[in-house]
């Protein structure tokens, strides 16, 4: 396959789960766009047939780094640590009138994740990634990945069953604090 | 209940064995049916839920599309002319090292041509896969490296109104031959074009310092990392005009569409003259090879490869550095040595004080080392005596009460000089068994830059780094910070138990992307004042191989960031790493700043000395600023010098002054300093003539009556690691302590050895001078239990050194 087919059907397959996750980094559209269309340049610079078979992490990874790239850039980071507590991205209207509530709950409660395991929802959820795959975009070990994505489930699974089974749910009036597992 | 494997059974990541095992597990308990049957609601509402349908715009989308397809086609272009660009390799990077020389000269004009030819020179490359670069190698580099004290001649007589090269490909070197007289038919157009176009793209570079897409357009592929130097070039310039950034860049050179504006030319000079300013050592006597090693670091610092990391600038060395007077004398290098100007006899008389801060560093002794088994002699930069004395384990006296560490003073003859004393101070930091350590919180800033992608710098520093896990406790913690273009956290702070996620983490560590130290090393103080343990070694250990980039940082910056931290309680060791790119004097210093330790990794056996060995030495401090004043009484005393230590010389002030910063003990650590001391009735080496309007010998009054037993006083001040309050100690040497050599401790004639043969590496001893033969008589005599054979090893590198420098070919004429 020519490098410029492998490329047109990695920006098919990849465009919108990137720009999905580096949203979830920077918690802006923007930017997030800013990094995927960087992670795209850099990849046609890349030898793509080489690049194939881990084509999916690499595309996280390097997009990740470009996402916090611009996160860096536009908090400046005294002491150059990362952000855990990212604006939450908040669904855009359209999308809030696209889904159902029940999703609107759920999408709620992975914003308030900690930033490590809503980025492993996302890769695992949106992006279909396998845990090795992750693995090597998070640069995490594959168990590590297990443990993180299971606290990030049963957390979420907690207290989505606590929101179905009441009329009110647990976050109400309480945006802003993350969750504690 | 909350049974781990739930999600990953939900997720189908279980392997069988374990799959069959929840599925027993799962058939038994309903509870656990439950929250099965909750999850997998969960996970399939997870996707809908969390769906977001923002894509690129369609304009950027298109834009993307379009780059792309620029940076494919000219990918496929470059590998087709890298067949050329491997035969032009030597000849192209000879080529920066004479261009180097130019853009250094203020000669504005010739730099704006310079632009010009190199523009032309880019197309040609472009179009015709480089003609200049597949000329043969051999002759081409020859011309080169011959025409660069020429071409600057050229420059600077050349009137600013003449005419300039014409933009046309082949007009371009004829005109050049019109202008210059070359002197030589060897020196063609076509060289100094493509000299220019590799000095040009340095240029351009310089001025995307900043502009992260620009630099990433520069960047080439794994392939290309294989090619040499002249691959940079090719690369650079057909890489340039190709993406939508790049284009855009050459769009901002406006001397390549007007070049008669001269401030823009000057100001990209400027800012490649700071490359190359930058650039370690441009050595006096060879500046060629200064411009040349700046080739190998924008080929380690660009080819990165992966494009794993962002990249976000050509790499500025930070370190402007004094001129090096002695250079390796191999042809491409980056390592960077300052000069070590030898500390010269003193007259007690005049300067009866004599300060320093202690050094436990080890890294000259592994560097030299590394020198002689590669078959050459280290550059006398490289040799620091009192690393080379402090390497070797010495079996000094435990301190016993409070003190944490022991004092020794003996004396005897110099062994080079009969009529000369030798005496020496030695220090002994308590020994703490790896068990009683206090916890520590280590974070591992580690250097991951495409240079790093050697035998002997990551899968070593890998290796060493995994002998280092297997001996921490639970009490321990490890983080491991990445840098490279962007830094990142390979390994959040991890408890020594979890020694198979730290092991992971470690195996898990590729080289890729260019080097940006300083995002790096704020992550990595960040991530250790996080995990801050009150009573525990809190330090940061950079890993490097000395490409150290900090963007827009500069170097004080850098150095008050570290001073700050090292304030805060977070230290700093340095550990150096491989051949070729080692900025010796610029590690040792960031160690220094930041009250920790400098160690050079050659072999994994030298990291399991420094790691493992010396575990509690490396990485547990049991004193810190400790200085060394020693007062010699001009009664017995004519003269001194300090052997070694050249770079750790304080003002006699500095002394009781608490704020000043000196070197820190580790436990289990020795430390000798070795004094050459020249007895009253002896005359100095060089000394001066006797002073005409004051009489020098004013030391005996009626107050101070003149002492004729007392050789010297040492002083010492230390601080407990956590104390900003020195404490004092005072020893005093009596003259008639003295023994002859030969019944001098082992240790202290080993040490001699040591002295010697680095004095003698460094040809700075013209009469303190002893062959290679009785240095090795000498240490063989004084090998002892040699727990480690290090001194064993010793007699091995004098050997060597011996074989590469016979005595009578030596050089006996430098100071």
């Amino acid at each position: 396959m020519s490098p410029e087919t492998l490329f047109d059907r990695a920006l098919e397959r990849y465009e919108r789960p990137l720009v999905s996750y580096a949203r979830t980094i920077t918690g802006e559209l923007e930017s997030a766009r800013d990094a995927v269309q960087e992670t795209f340049l850099r990849l046609s610079k890349q030898d793509l047939a080489a690049l194939e078979p881990r084509l999916a992490p690499w595309l996280f990874f390097v997009c990740r780094n470009c996402a916090l790239d611009h996160v860096r850039k536009v908090v400046r980071f005294v002491d150059g640590a990362v952000d855990h507590e990212t604006p939450d991205p908040g669904p855009s209207p359209a999308d809030e009138a696209s889904s159902s509530e029940d999703a609107t709950q759920l999408r709620t409660l992975v914003a308030r994740l900690p930033l490590q395991q809503q980025e492993l929802v996302r890769l695992k959820f949106d992006a279909g990634l396998s845990y090795k795959e992750i693995a090597e975009a998070m640069r995490m070990s594959v168990s590590n990945v297990g443990v993180q994505l299971h606290t990030a489930i049963q957390t979420l699974r907690q207290h989505w069953r606590h929101a179905e089974s009441t009329s009110t749910p647990p976050w109400t009036g309480m945006r802003g604090n993350p969750i504690q597992p | 209940m909350n049974d781990p494997r739930v999600t990953d059974y939900a997720l189908g990541e279980l392997d069988p064995a374990a799959r069959e095992a929840f599925e027993r597990d799962l058939a038994t308990s309903t509870a656990l049916q439950q929250e099965l049957q909750e999850t997998i609601a969960l996970l399939e509402a997870l996707p809908t839920a969390i769906t977001m349908n923002e894509t690129l715009t369609d304009s950027a989308r298109k834009t993307l599309r379009e780059s792309a397809s620029d940076n494919l086609r000219s990918r496929r272009q470059n590998r087709a002319a890298r067949r050329y660009v491997i035969s032009g390799a030597v000849a192209a990077s000879l080529a920066i090292g004479a261009t180097a020389l130019f853009i250094t000269r203020p000669a504005k004009e010739f730099v704006s041509e310079e632009r010009h030819t190199a523009l032309t020179a880019n197309s040609q490359l472009k179009k015709e896969s480089s003609p200049a670069t597949s000329a043969p190698a051999e002759p081409a580099s020859l011309a080169i490296s011959k025409s660069a004290p020429s071409s600057v001649q050229i420059a600077s007589a050349r009137p600013a109104d003449q005419p300039v090269f014409s933009r046309e490909t082949t007009a371009a070197a004829p005109k050049f031959d019109g202008h210059v007289d070359y002197g030589s038919p060897i020196y063609t157009g076509k060289d100094l074009a493509d000299a220019s176009s590799v000095a040009t793209t340095s240029t351009q570079l310089a001025e995307a310092v900043t502009r992260r897409d620009i630099a990433g357009g520069a960047k080439t592929s794994s392939e290309d990392r294989t090619t040499s130097g002249a691959a940079i070039p090719v690369d650079e310039i057909a890489a340039a005009p190709a993406g939508a950034a790049d284009s855009e860049e050459i769009a901002k050179l406006p001397s390549a569409s007007s070049p008669e504006s001269p401030a823009p030319a000057s100001a990209a000079l400027s800012a490649a003259s700071r490359l190359v300013a930058g650039n370690a050592g441009v050595p006096v006597a060879g500046q060629a090879s200064g411009g040349m090693s700046k080739v190998a670091s924008l080929r380690s610092s660009n080819l990165a490869p992966n494009d794993d990391f962002t990249m976000t600038g050509v790499r500025e060395s930070i370190f402007t550095r004094r001129p090096t007077s002695r250079i390796g004398d191999s042809s491409v290098n980056t390592e960077a040595y300052d000069s070590i100007k030898a500390n010269a006899f003193l007259d007690a008389q005049g300067n009866p004080l004599s300060t320093f801060s202690i050094d436990v560093d080890t890294a000259s002794y592994a560097n030299v080392r590394r020198f002689l088994n590669d078959g050459q002699l280290p550059p006398a930069g490289a040799v620091r005596l009192e690393e080379l004395i402090n390497y070797f384990p010495y079996r000094y006296p435990q301190p016993d009460g409070d003190v944490p560490f022991s004092v020794t003073t003996d004396v005897t003859r110099a062994p080079w000089n009969e009529e000369h004393l030798l005496a020496r101070i030695a220090l002994k930091g308590r020994e703490v068994a790896t068990d009683n350590l206090p916890a520590s919180n280590l974070v591992f800033l580690i250097d991951v830059s495409g240079s790093m992608d050697e035998p002997d710098k990551l899968p070593l520093l890998k290796r060493s780094l995994s002998a280092l896990v297997e001996k921490l406790s639970a009490r321990d913690h490890v983080a491991i910070v990445v840098y490279a273009g962007a830094s990142g956290l390979a390994l959040p702070s991890t408890s020594g138990e979890d020694k198979a996620r730290i092991l992971e983490a470690i195996d898990r560590l590729e080289p890729g992307g260019s080097t940006n130290g300083a995002s790096g090393i704020r992550l990595a103080y960040g991530t250790a004042r996080e995990h801050f343990l009150k009573e525990g070694n809190n330090r940061v250990i950079l890993c490097t191989d000395g490409d150290f980039n900090v963007g827009v940082t500069n170097r004080s910056d850098l150095v008050d960031l570290i001073e700050g931290e090292r304030k805060s309680g977070v230290f700093l060791s340095v550990l150096g790493f491989g051949t070729g790119n080692v900025k010796d004097s610029q590690m040792e210093q960031l160690a220094d700043k930041g009250n920790g330790n400098y160690a050079y990794i050659d072999s994994p056996a030298e990291g399991r000395k420094v790691l493992v060995e010396q575990m509690g030495a490396t990485l547990f401090t049991i004193a810190k600023d400790v200085k060394i004043q020693v007062e010699f009484n001009p009664a017995t005393v004519a003269g001194y010098r300090l052997i070694g230590y050249e770079n750790r010389l304080l003002a006699k002030e500095d002394f009781n002054d608490d704020k000043k910063d000196a070197g820190e003990i580790g436990a289990g650590h020795t430390v000798t300093a070795l004094y050459e001391i020249v007895p009253v009735g002896q005359s100095l080496p060089h000394s001066v003539d006797p002073l005409k309007y004051q009489t020098a010998d004013k030391p005996a009054t009626a107050d101070t009556p003149r002492n004729e037993s007392d050789l010297f006083t040492v002083k010492l001040r230390y601080k407990a690691p956590d104390s900003d309050k020195s404490k004092l100690l005072e020893q005093v040497v009596k003259a008639d302590s003295t023994v002859k050599f030969d019944q001098a401790p082992e240790d202290l004639r080993f040490a001699s050895a040591v002295a010697a043969f680095g004095m003698k590496l460094r040809a700075d001893a013209t009469d303190s001078d002893l062959d290679w033969n009785t240095i090795q008589k000498i240490a063989r005599e004084s090998l002892g239990e040699d727990p480690g054979t290090y001194r064993a090893e010793f007699l091995t590198l004098v050997q060597k050194a011996r074989q590469i420098a016979p005595e009578e070919t030596r050089s006996k004429d430098t100071e």
